[in-house]
């Protein structure tokens, strides 16, 4: 029997889960100078550990097997899993495992979470992601998101884009984001994209590759507009505002990816890095680490959150008690805590979209159309480089959003957004052994088979490809509630994922692949070749991973959202906040919406801070 | 072989390297080219060291594979990547040591995988019931009879297709077994004994879900691991068993945990990844690169 601990000390604030926006939240509260020198005290609980870069990192992170396949730093499957389907009337089938070389991306464990290991591809969304909604029942008529998204169910943000805007400046600042815009009209290139952003990057860009440069000078004699892909793995040496010191990337390959690999210098932005050691710092911040949350305790008079329970690496039950509390934790684990703790209303599915109720677990999305989109492949023989692992997950390649959002008319067109389009950033992003010499189908055996991986690594071989994802689009039929038949570790429930692509992604990446295919061609790329279209009714999500995202939206409606404008609970529980689960966003820029969530940290940030200063719990406006 | 220089000689350190030169009565280190002789002693022992080296990227000998399945499945691997003319395969990396270790351990053991039940196997259709709880009413634990139509029919090597209640060792025990009847049904003898074209093509029957003798099993899925298996034994680290001596490395042009100055070769990271000419490195294994890191800096 696990022993029952008395209570922690009281804090002020308790963050669930310790990745990227808990991170901010720590060093946003816990330090007094910013605070107008109020000590916070600020608890952060995570159930995996403080990974050190230089002692766990630095000799075994060279290792694709480990890391790739047996996912040594990351979520461990027998603690918690989730169950995936794709329609309301499916068993769920339980993600049993990690499996390369088709789907090897985990949930984060420890300090820093899932950010630990990704490539590290950041974006900011535009005016037109906040009001999408809005913006295209006024030009393309208010039939059009209903004709192309069957059961549509998408919104606009409480706030525009002018209002996020610092937000991003102050996120940016404390990751050392890498991009060259430089706020003048001297960087035409960029000018047409980023003419709402009021400062630059932190740092510069990475420099760029062959691919790259090849992609720039097409893209722009076809009248785009490239730019450097905006990266969060510093290219140089940096002190953030908080004071902590940033190394920058060596360039090694080992990086995002295939296999996503943590890095040995700290050069790859997440909390462990970059805010959290300035929390540690300030005197005011505890952190609990092994340490697995399961219930949020809550008073059914005045329906606050009075405490967290979590479970040490004992099996021991530890209350945290708290003022407030912020649900830091990945996106469906977010919402099962929520829904196991009475939290919030659950989302009730309906096959009539007027029937259905609830917000919590409504909207799931997704950022990434992986293998079942459109694809163009190439060869490109006149570029050389080296495409074994040298670089890094996001750096030296360029992008256009020309594509994207509503940067062109979409009139006559069965879909809207688009896609950011890049190219250069190489296989060399991680090694990939195993997802690039096969082993997942028939094709990959035999002497034939072989004689195409001669070589591979070397730029003979080199070859483009680019998968456009599109926009995809929430509907009442992709939600998260949790699972009737398994548990986690401890016997709760895990998280039941209801998801299939909608028509908006593949319609969308149809249209995109042409364009893409035109860009290669330009370059003067050979065997340009598109890919299948997507049929909807052959091809099915089996996608679990990290950008599954959405079903605890931000939005102004407390029927279906979860967090108000700023990011506080509806009503009645006034005390929990959340970074928000990115169920709107526009374009694949932002795959896993890190950079549009990292915004909203700061936001809850504010109101965090608003809500500590009221004299009775309520609602902010 | 590349020759070490006197820094890696130093950096190794390798206690057999050093015994070499002290019962010869020279004291180390020395710079290398002092004297012939010396240099001799010195060529000597860089020799052993290379050839421990070799053995540090080398293994042999079996922790799960039974001897049947020794045999059987060394006919497999080499029929997945077999050698020829362009390059050693599956026999020269040991690949079938890779399998053995990862059966042997957590991969076998199914240990990062979640193994709870109910087992529904995916492709299932129809109405069918499963018993669950009421997720809308967590006090009510009582099992309510849940109805569903069929399940999601993911890609073989998703997440969730296996749905196995049997942890990965056993799977390989049953796929082998499954495989081995298939082979001599369908071809008429052991698959160790068949022709080539007719391993290939049975290894193709089993993708194609052809063979009876799998019974629960989509031999699909069996066919699945060993692709996926296979070339993972020739192509990961050599501190996992296969890909010795790093050949599948050197087959694919792949650098390993070479930066560019492993061997001194002086070129730096961020010179390779803008570089417009094709630079072939020689591949370094993790047990070389953690050497070289800790071993004598």
């Amino acid at each position: 029997m696990p022993t029952v601990l008395p209570p922690e000390p009281m804090a002020d604030v308790v963050c669930l889960g310790v990745g990227y926006m808990s991170g901010v939240i720590a060093a946003e509260l816990s330090i007094a100078a910013l605070n107008n020198q109020v000590n916070y005290k600020v608890v952060a609980i995570t159930k995996g550990p403080y990974w050190d870069y230089v002692n766990d990192f630095s000799t075994t992170k060279y290792d694709e097997w480990g890391v790739g396949l047996g996912r040594k730093y990351d979520s461990p499957l027998p603690l918690q899993s989730a169950t995936i389907r794709n329609t309301p009337q499916q068993f769920a089938l339980p993600v049993r495992r990690y499996t390369m070389p088709i789907q090897y991306h985990a949930l984060g464990h420890g300090v820093g979470g899932a950010a630990q290991h990704y490539g590290g591809t950041m974006g900011r969304q535009g005016p037109w992601g906040y009001k999408q909604k809005s913006l295209t029942d006024t030009k393309y008529g208010t039939a059009f998101l209903p004709s192309i998204n069957p059961h549509n169910d998408l919104e606009d943000w409480p706030l525009a884009y002018s209002d996020y805007e610092p937000y991003y400046v102050d996120w940016e600042r404390a990751h050392g984001l890498c991009g060259n815009y430089n706020g003048s009209t001297t960087n035409s290139s960029s000018d047409m994209n980023y003419p709402w952003m009021s400062q630059n990057y932190p740092l510069p860009p990475h420099p760029l590759t062959p691919v790259a440069q090849s992609f720039q000078t097409a893209a722009q004699s076809l009248g785009y507009h490239p730019f450097p892909h905006v990266s969060a793995l510093a290219s140089q040496p940096y002190t953030n505002q908080y004071g902590v010191p940033v190394n920058p990337c060596v360039y090694d390959g080992y990086c995002g990816g295939p296999c996503d690999y943590a890095c040995e210098t700290g050069a790859k932005a997440n909390a462990a890095y970059r805010t959290i050691p300035a929390a540690m710092k300030s005197g005011n911040f505890t952190l609990v680490v092994n340490s697995f949350i399961f219930r949020l305790n809550v008073d059914t008079t005045t329906n606050l959150i009075t405490s967290a329970m979590y479970y040490d690496a004992q099996g021991n039950i530890h209350t945290q008690p708290g003022k407030v509390f912020f649900n830091g934790l990945w996106g469906y684990n977010m919402i099962r805590t929520m829904w196991l703790s009475g939290v919030g209303v659950p989302y009730r599915w309906n096959s009539d979209p007027t029937m259905v109720s609830g917000s919590l677990g409504r909207g799931l999305t997704n950022g990434y159309l992986p293998y079942r989109g459109t694809s163009v492949s190439a060869s490109l023989p006149n570029v050389g480089g080296n495409s074994y692992p040298a670089g890094n997950g996001s750096g030296g390649s360029v992008d256009i959003y020309d594509l994207m959002d509503d940067n062109f008319d979409h009139t006559g067109l069965n879909f809207i957004g688009g896609s950011e389009i890049g190219a250069g950033g190489y296989l060399g992003g991680g090694p990939g052994n195993i997802t690039f010499a096969g082993g997942s189908s028939s094709a990959n055996m035999g002497a034939t088979f072989k004689a195409t991986q001669k070589d591979k690594y070397l730029p003979s071989k080199l070859s483009l490809g680019s998968t456009p994802f599109a926009h995809d689009l929430p509907t009442t039929d992709n939600y998260v509630d949790i699972d009737p038949h398994y548990t986690d570790a401890y016997g709760d429930p895990v998280a039941r994922l209801t998801y299939d692509w909608t028509p908006n992604t593949y319609n969308g990446a149809t249209y995109l692949a042409n364009k893409v295919a035109a860009i290669f061609t330009k370059m003067g790329a050979t065997n340009v070749t598109v890919g299948s279209t997507v049929n909807p009714g052959a091809a099915h999500n089996d996608w679990w991973g990290h950008h599954l995202r959405g079903g605890c939206r931000i939005g102004i409606n407390a029927a279906s959202s979860v967090w108000n404008k700023w990011n506080q609970c509806w009503a009645p529980y006034f005390n929990i906040f959340g970074a928000g689960e990115i169920t709107n966003t526009s374009g694949d820029n932002v795959p896993s919406g890190t950079h549009v969530a990292g915004a909203q940290s700061y936001v809850a940030a504010d109101g965090i801070r608003k809500y500590l200063a009221l004299t009775a719990p309520g609602q902010l406006t | 072989m590349v020759s070490q220089t006197r820094r890696e000689f130093l950096r190794l350190g390798l206690a057999a390297a050093a015994s070499a030169a002290a019962a010869s009565g020279i004291e180390i280190p020395l710079f290398a080219n002092q004297n012939s002789s010396l240099q001799t002693q010195l060529n000597s022992a860089n020799t052993q060291i290379s050839n421990l080296q070799t053995r540090v990227n080398n293994v042999v000998g079996f922790l799960s594979l039974s001897v049947s399945e020794q045999s059987l499945l060394e006919a497999i691997v080499e029929t997945i990547i077999p050698s020829d003319s362009n390059g050693p395969g599956a026999k020269e990396a040991g690949a079938i040591y890779f399998i053995d270790r990862q059966l042997a351990g957590d991969y076998g053991q199914s240990a990062n995988m979640f193994m709870d039940g109910p087992f529904v196997l995916p492709g299932q259709t129809g109405t069918f019931n499963v018993n669950g709880r009421d997720i809308y009413n967590l006090s009510n634990l009582a099992p309510v009879s849940l109805p569903y139509t069929g399940t999601p029919s993911p890609r073989v090597g998703a997440g969730t297709n296996y749905q196995y209640p049997l942890n990965l060792r056993e799977f390989w025990r049953v796929g082998l077994i499954a495989l081995q009847a298939y082979a001599n049904s369908a071809y008429g003898g052991n698959f160790e004994k068949l022709t080539s074209a007719n391993q290939l093509q049975l290894l193709l029957d089993l993708w194609a879900n052809k063979p009876t003798s799998f019974s629960n099993i989509k031999s699909s899925d069996f066919a699945y691991e060993l692709t996926f298996m296979t070339w993972a034994g020739f192509l990961m680290d050599p501190i996992y068993g296969g890909n010795q001596n790093m050949v599948g490395w050197t087959y694919t042009g792949y650098n390993g945990v070479n930066f560019g100055n492993f061997y001194g070769e002086g070129y730096d990271q961020r010179t390779l990844m803008v570089a417009t000419s094709p630079t072939r490195l020689k591949p370094a294994s993790l047990a070389q690169y953690q050497q070289k890191a800790t071993g004598g800096a």
